[in-house]
């Protein structure tokens, strides 16, 4: 309980130390992923009040296709990819438009929950999707 | 700081850390740590929020458990329980807003009221609201249902900030930040001591949260895109560093108390 005082300072000044080596060493490294996220953005015309939301509706677009071809697992397995990427952007994203990034989202928890049911059931999936492929077209003309 | 009040200890020692820089640099770490943790089960590892939840809820109350019998201040246990009572309280708001679409107005109203309550009749059975003198389980259980409050109140009004008036992390780190400066000058200018920690307890919440969005979040959208991963081990590895070194103390022979 007798915590020196002396003894914690060296050691806060040495964490914040660390913390900031750590912080400029690793913003470097990113730089290049980002980069190429970035470059990755094929599609023209999604920018929305959200921004640039061409990654995730690409990811979409995918699912769409895989659910006309009845490829309902792969499918399930894609949008996935969707659901990580739309839930590490929600802090860039939600502050831009709240309104606009929930319609988004709850489109999105649709899809999931349709493609995630017991038995995923083709029609079920497939008004899901054209429903989020409908929210996106509809936020990138709000602009 | 002062070490243990002269007063009689009961049969406990005080169960809680004292407030220096590093108890804060600690607690607003944990609150990244924490809801990467819970963000990464429930969505990369596809446990989804419901069984996150419940798991979440079963190690707190371990760890809650843990805390309580414990005789003296024990570091990593300590710091267990806030990381989990962190999880859980961000858990208890986002489940109200998204899983039964209670409004953040509302709930934030609910758990500043629930804060309020929680702090009268604390004061009512114990005559203090001190967090200094946790030496009795009564005491413990205010204190630790208090902080469970901070927390979903912290979760709450971070959020309304965004949602309300786009309060984005750049901006939410120096409100929040001016606020605990606030808070903390306020303090050295004499203000309450209890009222004041309460306070900047509440506000670290929000403020831990946007600086970890500010480290993790892409360049993109303004952040410096460290990642999640990156983050969280970062300040996890400051956590452990902070808390091993508080543990060490505490272990030092000459501070073991005498047996009673």
């Amino acid at each position: 309980m007798l915590i020196p005082k002396t003894c914690f300072r060296p050691a806060v000044a040495a964490s914040l130390t660390l913390l900031l080596t750590f912080a400029s060493g690793c913003t470097k490294h990113t730089d290049t992923p980002t980069a190429t996220t970035n470059a990755q953005a094929p599609q023209s015309g999604v920018a929305s009040k959200l921004g640039d939301l061409s990654t995730f509706q690409s990811i979409a677009t995918d699912v769409s296709s895989l659910v006309d071809k009845g490829d309902l697992s792969q499918a399930k397995a894609r949008i996935k990819d969707l659901e990580v990427a739309w839930d590490a952007a929600e802090a860039g994203l939600k502050p831009r438009a709240a309104e606009d990034w929930h319609k988004l989202d709850k489109a999105i928890d649709q899809a999931l929950e349709a493609l995630r049911a017991d038995t995923p059931n083709q029609t079920a999936c497939k008004t899901a999707m054209t429903q989020l492929m409908q929210t996106f077209a509809a936020l990138a003309g709000k602009r | 700081m002062s070490c243990i009040p002269a007063q009689p200890t009961k049969s406990w020692l005080n169960k809680v850390p004292e407030v220096t820089l590093a108890f804060w640099i600690i607690k607003i770490m944990s609150t990244t740590v924490g809801e990467t943790v819970a963000d990464f089960l429930a969505v990369n590892a596809g446990w989804g929020q419901g069984a996150t939840r419940s798991v979440m809820g079963a190690f707190l109350i371990a760890a809650l458990v843990m805390q309580v019998r414990t005789r003296r201040y024990t570091p990593w246990i300590y710091w267990l329980t806030v990381v989990l009572i962190s999880v859980v309280g961000t858990q208890i708001t986002d489940l109200l807003t998204d899983g039964l679409g209670i409004s953040l107005y509302l709930s934030t109203a609910a758990f500043s009221a629930l804060l309020a309550a929680l702090f009268y009749v604390w004061y009512r059975v114990e005559r203090t609201l001190s967090i200094h003198d946790i030496v009795t389980r009564r005491r413990e259980l205010f204190y630790w249902a208090t902080i469970l409050c901070t927390f979903a109140l912290g979760t709450a009004a971070g959020d309304l900030a965004t949602e309300a008036l786009g309060l984005g992390f750049t901006l939410g780190v120096m409100a929040f930040g001016s606020l605990i400066g606030l808070t903390f000058a306020i303090w050295r200018m004499g203000g309450h001591a209890v009222l004041t920690f309460w306070i900047a307890y509440i506000l670290t919440r929000p403020f831990g949260a946007a600086l970890g969005d500010l480290l993790t979040q892409a360049k993109a959208y303004g952040g410096l895109g460290l990642g999640a991963m990156w983050t969280s081990a970062l300040f996890l590895s400051v956590i452990v560093i902070l808390v091993s070194i508080a543990q060490r103390h505490t272990r030092s022979p000459e501070l073991v108390p005498t047996s009673r």
